[in-house]
């Protein structure tokens, strides 16, 4: 299943790939891959994803940020994603939730400006699991730990929580601004 | 991204367009050039957060509106849900006055107050509650508004700025839409119902506000 690859709508020259894995025996040795630079990606939790969209607009922010003086927050736009996902303002406490887990069984991975498609090829090498349609993150979200962790309200889920968690991402720099 | 321009106005350009897929609206601010570069900024600034923040807080209330997608401070744009198959309440209006529909315009009516009772128990005041600023999807029962245009909005629980919210309302009401005002009384007794506890010294403060506006009109 081939991953799927976005240009940006904002910045036509960059895009965003995103990939999902199933049945993933070895998050740890991907993590350590991005850890000591072997590649660049965004190693996201399943559990944390309601849909691909709810990605995009974190790397989409990700990447408007990164063209702009002093708005990042982490160190690349990789590690960004994760912080932007997250409604907490703490960078290790987001990367903790948001990053996927060493015994986790499946991972969705973000790529930015991968224009070669080489990254995503050494991810492909290294993941010891099986590639699947990006959409298929829609069966793996635990709903229950994202209401928790975003604190989403009842009242705001009287509509689709994909709404709800696209516009706390959008807006989480100007709430605490 | 392909955007159409679909309306231009004083303060700035709002596109139609498509977001990743997602219809979308995007709403630049333009840079006014009298302005003082600083100040413009800020004002532009404000006025984008304000609209950021009240989407949330609407959304996180229970009250419907377009969910967001992006804010870009230094590129002067919002990136927003586009509300499919929708019309302004304006519009709406205008249509069931057209056709006589005494039922449907009371429903509207009351669909309006009880928006407005719910946005003001929550402490958020629109700032520029005109009806082009609700949009309205389906018909009669089974329409929902959802309200839009958040730029001058803000927080606070003060009565009198809610009386002035409705106060705005009022005047864009009635002369918008001629011989209104038994409707505009039903949005207001809706309001009531839904603001239990704020409304009587929102009415009072509304009062007010109407006896100053009248003296200004005599004087001038
Ligand atoms: N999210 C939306 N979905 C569908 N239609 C929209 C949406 N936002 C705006 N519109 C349409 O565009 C019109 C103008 O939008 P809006 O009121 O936000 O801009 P504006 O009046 O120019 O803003 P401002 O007063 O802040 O300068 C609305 O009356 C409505 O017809
Ligand atoms: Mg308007």
């Amino acid at each position: 299943m081939a991953a799927e690859v976005i240009a940006n709508e904002l910045f036509p020259d960059s895009t965003i790939t995103l990939a999902l894995f199933r049945n993933v025996e070895n998050v740890k040795e991907i993590r350590q891959c991005v850890m000591n630079g072997t590649f660049e990606a965004a190693i996201l939790k399943t559990s944390m994803i309601v849909d691909p969209f709810q990605v995009i607009v974190a790397a989409n922010k990700a990447v408007v940020h990164q063209n702009k003086v002093g708005k990042m927050m982490t160190k690349n736009v990789h590690s960004e994603i994760l912080f932007n996902l997250s409604p907490s303002k703490n960078i290790s406490d987001s990367f903790r939730k948001f990053g996927a887990g060493d015994t986790d069984q499946s991972v969705f991975i973000a790529v930015i400006d991968d224009k070669t498609g080489q990254t995503l090829q050494a991810i492909q090498n290294t993941v010891k699991g099986q590639q699947v349609d990006v959409d298929e993150v829609k069966q793996l979200s635990d709903l229950n730990n994202i209401k928790k962790i975003y604190k989403l309200t009842d009242a705001e889920l009287s509509w689709s929580p994909l709404d709800a968690l696209v516009t706390r991402i959008a807006a989480k720099d100007i709430m605490t601004i | 991204m392909e955007r159409v321009l679909i309306k231009q106005g004083a303060e700035g350009k709002l596109y139609s367009s498509e977001f990743y897929g997602k219809p979308c609206i995007v709403k630049e601010r333009f840079t006014k050039s009298y302005r003082h570069p600083a100040l413009d900024k800020s004002l532009t600034t404000q006025r984008m957060k304000a609209e950021a923040r009240a989407l949330l807080r609407c959304r996180m209330s229970g009250i419907e509106c377009p969910a967001l997608y992006m804010v870009d401070i230094e590129s002067r744009c919002i990136i927003m849900e586009r509300v499919l198959n929708s019309v302004t309440v304006r519009e709406y209006t205008r249509t069931l006055q057209e056709k006589d529909d005494a039922k449907n315009l009371l429903s509207l009516a009351k669909q309006i107050g009880e928006v407005l009772g719910r946005l003001h128990s929550n402490n958020i005041i629109h700032g520029d509650l005109t009806t082009s600023n609700m949009l309205i999807k389906g018909y009669g029962e089974n329409s929902r508004i959802i309200l839009i245009d958040f730029g001058l909005s803000y927080f606070d629980s003060v009565a009198e700025d809610k009386g002035v919210d409705l106060y705005v309302l009022e005047r864009a009401f009635l002369s918008t839409h001629p011989n209104t005002e038994a409707l505009f009384q039903v949005i207001l007794d809706t309001y009531k119902d839904n603001n239990k506890t704020g409304a009587e010294d929102v009415m009072k403060k509304l009062e007010e506000i109407r006896m100053r506006g009248r003296k200004r009109t005599m004087v001038g």
